[in-house]
């Protein structure tokens, strides 16, 4: 046999690792930009606000109370209309994921719910629940069911059917075996989803607050826009867009405690 | 001396000649936005009777469902010029340098029939029949910084009342909770008034125009860009004043009689109202009819309390001029 050839390892890689000042030095450069870009002159007034102004918005808003006054009520609308429809949702969709008859007949009809925009239903909403808090509720919960039930189907049918099979060969009843393996099983797929449908309570929030709504960080987006206030336009969205981050890290805390049996 | 129809035609066509736009190039091509509402009549005068094109202007209209992305239209540059109510949103653009506001439009006046007070059937049946029973009740908007926002205001400053402003977006939207009673009051032109409160479900309960006399209800405006371009601004303003004449003449001063409406309707029904048959648009298109300015005048004091009152309500920058904003150069002003 001739001499062996040395081979490299080729090994390696493919491992994308993290870096913690990725983001914020990036996110920070782009703001720069923009400032750099609006006050130089060659970004147009017209098109993009100065990060600063923005960030004197937020100020006057924390200062005048103002940023309470707008939270408290979006917050509880969120709060409300998300338990509903992802309290709801999971429930029915355990149920289609267990019974057979029950996903014969709900699949159809949630997959017909499912696509329909749900601000088109807005008037008809209000003539539902009024213009108070019960149709910005309705239209959260709503807008949160169907993904909900959709991803806790999906999670409760890709449950390992051999743990499933093993339960049963010890005799484990029926409950057992739900809430103990189904349900354990299928958590991970319900909260995955649960980051789906919570991002869309958050962007329904806007459209909820477009009736009647004095008060709420929907409004107050609703408000900047039709005044073109660029200023207040985007420190309401940077609200919706810390709100997005802060839902998604308790998620994120809840898989860390729901899911310690996986590790 | 009776103005027969022959005498004000005559009048008219004077007046045209007089004020054709000299040194522009024939078919210079410009946009123009408009709302399908009886208030935009005059571009639709201006554009069936050939005026734009006798100022030798080539003018595209484009219709908008609502005045707000009109004003962003004109400040990003795909309409040049259009009319609309001076809301908040169109101040903050002229702020931004974007936008300028060059004439005046719709105006309130005393005597002719201008925008309604309305309560809701239920409000009213509670005792709500003039403005000052609206005392803690919701007043319906659009958004805040409307004209509706602003009308509202105004009526209980004057009446020494405190209302709750519910924003619901969209003219339908606000209608919907007036008649489903889940707002109590509101003011609008009276073209749609007149019909809602014909039905029963909400009643008028008084006019606009004894809070705010000679209020400026819409303002002609364009980008900066081409309130520099003088000529074509001139010729475009020009132009337009000519509907504006026609249709005052006609619908206010009834210079041509009944024939002279009949023939105005069956112009401004090819622009509004286009999903009805004419006998049914008829009554809707007399409805609306309020005075436009002459020659696109300007009340600049009407202007100036209604900036003033965006700055108290704290809706735009406090430290704005009017004429930022306003560019009174190219025609008369009044107030």
């Amino acid at each position: 046999m001739p001499d062996a050839r040395a081979v490299p390892f080729r090994g390696g890689g493919f491992r994308p690792r993290g870096n913690r000042w990725a983001a914020l030095i990036l996110f920070a450069a782009i703001l720069v930009l923009v400032e750099w870009g609006l006050r130089g002159g060659w970004i147009s007034p017209l098109t993009l606000p100065l990060p600063s102004a923005v960030l004197a918005t937020f100020g006057e808003l924390w200062r005048t109370g103002a940023l309470v006054d707008h939270m408290v009520p979006s917050l509880s609308r969120l709060a409300v209309g998300a338990v509903l429809g992802a309290g709801l949702g999971i429930a029915v969709g355990v149920a289609i994921g267990l019974f057979g008859l029950v996903r014969a007949g709900l699949i159809p009809l949630v997959a017909a719910i499912f696509p329909i925009p749900k601000i088109a239903l807005l008037p008809l909403f209000v003539i539902w629940f009024g213009i108070g808090e019960a149709s910005k509720w309705a239209l959260i919960a709503f807008g949160t069911f169907t993904p909900t039930v959709v991803a806790t189907y999906g999670a409760v049918d890709n449950v390992d059917r051999g743990l499933i099979r093993m339960g049963q060969s010890f005799g484990l009843r029926w409950w057992s075996i739900v809430s103990k393996i189904v349900l354990p099983g299928a958590m991970p797929g319900i909260l995955s989803g649960l980051r789906v449908s919570l991002a869309i309570a958050i962007i329904l929030l806007v459209a909820a607050e477009m009736l009647g709504a004095e008060y709420g960080i929907g409004a107050y987006i609703l408000t900047a826009g039709s005044l073109y206030d660029l200023e207040r336009l985007f420190a309401g969205v940077t609200i919706l867009s810390i709100l997005g981050v802060l839902v998604s890290a308790v998620i994120g805390w809840l898989e860390k405690r729901v899911l310690r049996w996986r590790t | 001396m009776t103005i027969t129809r022959r005498h004000a035609l005559a009048a008219m066509g004077a007046t045209g000649v007089a004020l054709a736009a000299p040194a522009l190039a024939q078919g210079t091509k410009l946009r123009v936005g408009a709302l399908r509402f009886t208030s935009h009549s005059p571009s639709f005068v201006a554009l069936e009777r050939g005026y734009f094109a006798d100022a030798g202007l080539d003018v595209e209209l484009e219709f908008f469902q609502a005045a707000q992305p009109m004003a962003v239209a004109i400040a990003s540059g795909d309409v040049d010029y259009a009319m609309t109510a001076m809301s908040g949103g169109l101040i903050s653009l002229a702020d931004k340098g974007a936008i300028k506001v060059i004439g005046g439009g719709l105006s309130e006046e005393a005597g002719i029939d201008g925008q309604k007070i309305l309560a809701s059937d239920a409000a009213y049946r509670d005792g709500v029949t003039t403005p000052a029973g609206l005392a803690g009740k919701r007043f319906g908007m659009t958004t805040a910084g409307s004209s509706f926002h602003y009308m509202g205001s105004k009526i209980a400053e004057a009446e020494g009342i405190e209302m709750s402003f519910v924003p619901l977006q969209k003219v339908g939207a606000v209608i919907g909770a007036l008649r489903s009673d889940q707002i109590d009051g509101w003011s609008i032109v009276p073209h749609i008034a007149k019909p809602i409160a014909g039905t029963g479900e909400v009643h008028v309960i008084g006019d606009v125009s004894d809070y705010l006399p000679d209020y400026q209800v819409t303002t002609v405006f364009t980008s900066t860009a081409n309130a520099g371009d003088r000529d074509r601004t001139q010729a475009f303003l020009d132009a337009f004043g000519r509907g504006v004449t026609d249709y005052n003449t006609t619908m206010i001063d009834r210079a041509g009689g009944d024939e002279g409406v009949d023939a105005m309707v069956d112009l401004i029904h090819r622009y509004v109202y286009t999903d009805r048959e004419r006998e049914r648009a008829a009554p809707s298109i007399i409805d609306g009819t309020m005075r436009i300015n002459e020659g696109a005048a300007l009340n600049v004091a009407s202007l100036q309390d209604q900036l003033s009152w965006f700055q108290s309500e704290g809706l735009v920058d406090a430290d704005i001029a009017l004429d930022a904003i306003v560019d009174d150069s190219f025609v008369r002003t009044v107030g």
